[in-house]
């Protein structure tokens, strides 16, 4: 009779040990809305520190770069291969876009493995990496498919919609389907890696506190790059799929 | 994940207390006889258990919420709202300014290196300017060498015809002293002779 209580409080106390606290949220109420604070502010560290290093790096660019404005110039490179990897001759316009996408999910990723958010109390819920909720994931996604309707409607004017029947007219429901399936591939692509790479550490630190979770940690800093990179590529990709002629 | 499987355990458990809360109602109800007993005694253990278990789970669910993984709200244009500013603001602080200076930058180090071609050809001509100047100097100084030397040779050879000359001369100013000398000594020898003879005749012939 007592195995149901006592295995709800073994499992409290493991619950209070590693703390995990998924999907809780420390809501702000404004007007009528509500809005996830913790997301928010973690979203504001991150823009300070992108703004911030930027400034600090960049105010006074030099003709030799030294340390800061070096590493920032081998960031604009990167980026702007990408852009002309994916988009083409035409990435100009695009590289603010790509390159905020990519930066901010890239240092987002970082802060939810390296800032020692736990510090910080919340009466709620707790903070984490911004992509780790689903709300932001979707906005970048969302933006990427206004960027790209964008890109094509004035590459082609009204004549981008011809792509829907492309190949054959046949085509045109998975056409459709498309620019749902994208906005929804990226938002739960990123939202899953990286709320799954927090869970496995936390529950790994949790079970085992010493050594163990480390090459975890590691794996988890691998995966929050690559998914920075995956979502920037495929945001490029997609603008640039969508200017380029079938001719 | 821990945490799914605490969802897991609330979801699952609350279905049971529902189902079992009915017979619990009715076991409030007027005391059973024996046989009766006897017959729910399932239904009265299962009762039992339920209030066990229904007491730290009501305090529990309330503390472990379920847990919101797909909960959109204001969140959603806030975070759109800020993505735009801060591209915005990397543009202006980050992505142009820089890419204008490295573009610029490029554009100096190509024009730079353009000029170094162009000063190659230059420094070319200059080497083949320089190439000539040394060439004109050397015949002039193999010219005026060979000039030296032939005046040199001159000189010498009119200082050995001097010097040739010079014994030349003394050798026939000797000679002719020694001729004369030996003229001398004839001459002289003569005499001795004349003399000697006149002695020699006087000396056979005593009576002349």
């Amino acid at each position: 009779m007592n195995i149901i209580p006592c295995s709800i409080k073994t499992l409290k106390g493991l619950y209070d040990i590693s703390g995990v606290e998924v999907g809780q949220h420390f809501y702000w109420q404004i007007g009528s809305f509500q809005i996830h604070a913790q997301v928010l502010i973690t979203s504001w560290v991150v823009i300070t520190i992108l703004l911030g290093s930027v400034v600090i790096a960049v105010r006074n660019p030099q003709t030799v770069p030294m340390d800061g404005q070096n590493f920032f110039e081998y960031v604009l490179e990167f980026i702007r291969d990408l852009s002309k990897t994916q988009i083409g001759e035409e990435y100009g316009p695009w590289v603010p876009f790509i390159g905020t996408m990519f930066l901010f999910i890239f240092v987002s990723n970082w802060s939810g493995a390296l800032l020692p958010w736990k510090i910080i109390e919340l009466p709620h819920g707790e903070l984490a990496a911004p992509t780790n909720d689903i709300n932001t994931t979707v906005a970048l996604a969302l933006l990427t498919s206004a960027a790209y309707f964008y890109a094509g409607l004035s590459k082609k004017g009204l004549s981008y919609f011809e792509k829907y029947i492309k190949p054959t007219p046949i085509l045109l429901p998975i056409n459709i389907l498309e620019d749902f399936t994208k906005p929804l591939s990226l938002s739960f692509r990123l939202f899953g890696n990286i709320l799954a790479d927090e869970l496995v550490v936390v529950v790994l630190v949790s079970l085992v506190p010493l050594v163990v979770p480390i090459p975890v940690m590691f794996l988890g800093l691998f995966t929050s790059g690559i998914q920075a990179l995956i979502f920037a590529t495929l945001a490029a990709a997609y603008i640039g799929e969508s200017m380029e002629g079938h001719h | 994940m821990a945490t799914a499987m605490m969802a897991a355990a609330t979801t699952s458990c609350s279905p049971r207390r529902a189902l079992l809360k009915p017979v619990a109602s009715s076991s409030s109800a007027p005391p059973p006889r024996p046989r009766s007993l006897l017959k729910h005694l399932p239904g009265l253990v299962a009762t039992a258990a339920a209030a066990a278990a229904a007491s730290p789970l009501p305090a529990l669910a309330a503390q472990i919420e379920k847990a919101k993984l797909f909960d959109f709200d204001l969140t959603l244009p806030a975070i759109t709202i800020e993505f735009l500013l801060l591209m915005v603001a990397l543009d202006k602080l980050y992505f142009s300014p820089l890419g204008n200076f490295m573009d610029e930058r490029d554009a100096k180090i190509r024009a730079e290196l353009g000029g170094v071609k162009d000063a190659s050809e230059e420094v070319r001509q200059l080497e083949e300017q320089a190439q000539a100047i040394l060439k004109a100097a050397r015949a002039e100084i193999a010219a005026a060498l060979n000039k030296m030397k032939k005046e040199t040779t001159k000189e010498l050879e009119a200082k050995l015809d001097e010097g040739r000359q010079r014994v030349e001369a003394e050798l026939v100013e000797a000679l002719s002293t020694l001729e004369a000398q030996k003229e001398e000594a004839v001459k002289a020898l003569d005499a001795q002779i004349a003399s000697l003879s006149e002695e020699i005749v006087k000396k056979v012939l005593p009576s002349a």
